[in-house]
């Protein structure tokens, strides 16, 4: 059983209080914050009950009435030690309890945000947030010529090249490992080829003309765009699994600082910084 | 373009935690349509072997990014490292494969936030309150439990096998429904795996093992335990047992044979005992790849074995002096079973014994960061654990794995990736690309590589379309050579097609070489380097069968290079000429980029260090193909 697992399981107890105050403080020790002018501990049925579930937790049996004695004076004494310490303030000023502390609150407003599941609305409104990061990226058709290393000489025979190409003569590339035709590519297959600069220039180069030479990571390069998609206007219907993934990815994050904010703005924060 | 549909469902909708942890929700929401070509036209650059907050080391050694984080980051996202650094790729990934180790599976992530009264083994309680003690303790305590783990001394109770299966299962279950909602065919891939940690000591025995196979396949098994075995058999007994009742279909790929004091690459099988035909066929059925550069060294090659090859030894400082752990020492003589090149050649002297090939696999490069970041970027390099993210101490502290000593910051590479010539960017065409292995490795840089083997190949094929007369008159990367026809004109020996292209953001190219292996009559193996095409052949003529170095435009203290050597691309067809047709061998490209400086010289100007001198600072990255064989008839 995972942690939160074992949490649930415990918020289901009743004698676990879950208290949301102010919208998300939360309590999560044996039952309630202690009162530390109470004298008495209590080991009634639920305290057993819980003691046993965690015994079966590790061991997958009961225990033994034996082991179940020793579980309660196990419990007493972390009880009475556990007030002694409170009462002598060592919560206070220790790093590693401010610390834990911390992180089982933080884990607690961020476990029901991991398993919920955002409505359309919410999605959409993250899609209308930045529509330009769910556009379907536009896909350019295009053949292109490479010519080897930019050079001055390089340049001068690229004019040359282009000449013949436009005049409908073939030209022999440079041999190299590149597609002499790209169908339908998005913007980054062309940056992961070319790099981003030669991407750029070829969005801008017109439909059916021999253009160059461009420049690119890797050389010179002939170019002639035959075909280019519209931009799209996102979809929820196509970019679903995408938007949900961005919305989810971001939930923990969000519910965590949510929570915080709430509580800081319970407290009043003063930075008096040495002069 | 044959218009090979291929269906892939995506499954979505998370896991759903009930008590007891049993459940996956999984919803059908689309089906992608992938469109694959006949050959693969486009090459696809991806990591086989991460770990996410899910394996027990990483999490100890501070990593708090679960799978979606590393998922996220592969595919171009911005995400904050577990140290608090803003984390990007310059590009993104093709592909990933999130490998956790399948021993402990999330076992340390689920400790550290169990109720402290759940535990009551004594050392597993020291560790937990070391975990939370702080980063310097929990790294103490990461050390020791991969000692236990090394050494098979680790708690019952952290591995215990009633409690830990249902953990184990929901564990699983979780990590399948996150990879399934960011596996989008077409355009990122994201494949189900597992990393299979086997070791004998501290003798490294890893192997990653991927599926083609979606979630609702693979959530009909766990990930397989090492602990306690030596030997792979029972990892090829799970993989077979998993293919005969789902139909789908697994492969493993060792990595760090060079941490693995010679054990990864055997004459003999386990026992001592000479190696079988049958076990032969099983080894090279199950194992297609290896992962011959990454993180932790570099595998290719060893001086020991390789002395006339000046360019063999890249990233073997630290790492030859021992296993994983360095809790024992690397004999010279061991070494020849710890490095690729003399695996191949082991593997052709096994063939001409028994008729079979046990070590014909292609090869891989992968990171196997600790980080749930895939860097392998010289510029953008996170380490191989949280620990060690970008700071002003980590090139120079120690960095050991177990307890103890041995290996430095410095030590540890920027590398590396796989590119996969597949035909579609999905699951089932990489897993095939791998599995025919036309693949290649690199220590980082995105060169694109091609490499063709045939009979009748020549110079005037460069003129003309020539990747498609390569795989119609000949055969990829990865390919064994048809027999010789006897119709073909020419020298009788084997022309080879190279074709390499720089990255298109980083530097130019030295030189592209052949590296071949064969067997003597006499049962003997050899090889030689052959410097097939490189810049600047006018100026740089062959002395003595070598080629003068490139020279260097690195300015350390900038960490910069400059183009003005070397070349974009270097494309030749290359024949055997000394070619011996009685004769097993095999052949495979491996190309060098100019120097350009190492991650340590980023280092040095990003925090201002003065560094022993003895650190290198610069390096000649470098792309391994996978070979192509030849066998007499």
């Amino acid at each position: 059983m995972t942690w939160r697992a074992a949490t649930r399981a415990f918020l289901s107890e009743p004698l676990v209080h879950f208290l949301i105050v102010g919208g998300a403080v939360f309590w999560l020790l044996a039952g309630r914050a202690p009162d530390l002018s109470e004298r008495r501990i209590v080991v009634d049925k639920t305290v057993v009950g819980i003691l046993a579930e965690r015994f079966y937790g590790s061991f997958h049996r009961l225990p033994s009435p034996d082991e179940t004695d020793g579980m309660i004076r196990d419990y007493v004494a972390d009880q009475v030690y556990y007030r002694e310490a409170l009462r002598l303030g060592l919560d206070r000023g220790d790093e590693v309890v401010v610390r834990r502390l911390r992180r089982k609150l933080e884990s607690l407003s961020v476990a029901e945000a991991e398993t919920a599941e955002p409505s359309d609305n919410q999605l959409q409104a993250l899609i209308d947030h930045d529509p330009a990061r769910y556009a379907d990226d536009p896909r350019t058709t295009f053949e292109q010529v490479y010519l080897g290393a930019d050079s001055p000489a390089q340049r001068a025979a690229a004019n040359t090249a282009l000449a013949a190409l436009r005049a409908g003569e073939p030209v022999n590339p440079q041999p190299a490992p590149l597609p002499a035709r790209l169908d339908r590519a998005s913007a980054a297959e062309i940056s992961g080829l070319f790099g981003d600069e030669f991407a750029l220039a070829v969005r801008g180069l017109p439909l059916g003309q021999w253009r160059g030479p461009l420049a690119s990571g890797l050389g010179l390069h002939l170019v002639r765009v035959s075909a280019r998609t519209a931009p799209v206007k996102p979809s929820l219907a196509a970019m679903r699994q995408r938007v949900t993934n961005d919305w989810r990815a971001a939930a923990s994050a969000r519910a965590q600082s949510d929570a915080y904010a709430k509580m800081l703005a319970g407290y009043d924060v003063a930075i008096e910084l040495p002069k | 373009m044959r218009k090979a549909v291929m269906l892939a469902a995506m499954l979505v909708g998370a896991t759903t935690l009930a008590s007891g942890c049993k459940l996956v929700r999984q919803t059908v929401t689309g089906v992608t349509e992938v469109d694959n070509s006949v050959h693969p036209e486009r090459v696809y650059w991806g990591d086989t072997h991460l770990h996410t907050s899910n394996s027990p080391d990483a999490f100890g050694f501070g990593n708090r990014l679960d799978a979606e984080a590393a998922l996220r980051f592969a595919s171009g996202e911005e995400v904050t490292s577990s140290t608090g650094i803003r984390a990007k790729l310059k590009r993104p990934l093709d592909f990933l494969v999130i490998t956790d180790h399948s021993d402990g599976f999330g076992a340390i992530k689920d400790l550290y936030n169990a109720p402290r009264s759940f535990i009551s083994d004594p050392t597993v309680l020291r560790w937990y309150d070391m975990l939370h003690t702080g980063p310097k303790e929990s790294l103490q305590a990461t050390r020791e439990v991969i000692d236990a783990k090394t050494h098979d001394t680790l708690p019952k109770a952290l591995m215990n096998p009633d409690g830990a299966a249902a953990r184990l299962k929901s564990n699983w279950l979780q990590h399948i429904a996150t990879v399934e909602r960011y596996n989008q065919p077409g355009t990122f891939t994201a494949l189900l795996g597992f990393e299979y940690t086997l070791m004998n000591g501290g003798n490294n025995l890893h192997r990653n093992v991927i599926f083609r196979d979606s979630g609702n396949r693979v959530s009909t098994v766990l990930p397989l335990a090492s602990l306690g075995t030596i030997v792979p058999d029972g990892l090829w007994d799970y993989m077979d047992a998993y293919e005969a009742r789902t139909g789908g279909k697994v492969l493993a790929i060792p990595h760090n044979s060079n941490l693995s004091n010679g054990e990864m690459f055997m004459f003999t099988d386990p026992t001592g005992g000479p190696m079988s035909a049958e076990y032969a066929r099983r080894r090279a059925a199950h194992e297609p790849e290896v992962e011959i550069t990454q993180i932790k060294g570099d595998s290719e090659a060893h001086p020991f074995m390789s002395a006339n090859d000046e360019f063999a030894g890249y990233g073997t400082a630290g790492w030859d002096l021992g296993n994983l752990d360095n809790s024992a020492q690397a004999k010279p003589e061991m070494h020849a079973g710890s490095y690729v090149r003399e695996a191949l050649k082991r593997g052709l002297l096994i063939e001409q014994r028994t008729g079979v090939n046990p070590y014909k696999f292609g090869v891989i490069g992968s990171t196997d960061a600790h980080t749930s970041l895939a860097t392998a970027d010289d510029d953008n390099y996170f380490g191989k654990h949280p620990g060690v993210e970008p700071s002003a101490t980590r090139a120079v502290d120690p960095q050991n794995l177990g307890s103890a000593s041995g290996r430095f910051g410095w030590n540890y590479l920027a590398s590396g990736y796989a590119a996969v010539w597949a035909t579609s960017n999905s699951r089932e065409a990489i897993f095939d690309a791998m599995m025919r292995k036309e693949t290649y490795a690199t220590t980082g840089p995105r060169m694109t590589v091609r490499f063709f083997g045939g009979w009748d190949f020549s110079g005037a094929d460069l003129q003309g379309d020539w990747v498609k007369s390569g795989y119609a008159r000949g055969v990829p990367m990865g390919g064994t050579l048809p027999p010789h026809p006897a119709s073909t004109p020419g020298s009788g020996a084997p022309s080879f097609i190279v074709s390499a292209l720089k990255d298109p953001i980083d530097a130019n190219l030295d030189r592209v070489q052949v590296v071949k292996g064969w067997v003597d009559q006499a049962g003997q193996a050899h090889e030689k380097v052959f410097d097939v095409v490189w810049s600047a052949m006018d100026q740089r003529k062959a002395i003595g069968g070598k080629v003068p170095p490139v020279g260097d435009t690195v300015d350390v203290a900038k960490a910069t290079y400059t183009n003005t050597i070397g070349a974009p691309q270097l494309t030749t067809v290359w024949s055997d000429p000394e070619f011996n047709p009685q004769q097993r061998a095999f052949y495979y490209a491996r190309v060098l980029m100019i120097p350009t400086p190492s991650w340590v010289a980023f280092d040095m100007l990003r925090f201002h260090l003065t560094l022993d001198p003895s650190i290198p600072l610069k390096q000649q990255e470098r792309g391994y193909t996978s070979a192509i064989w030849y066998s007499p008839v």
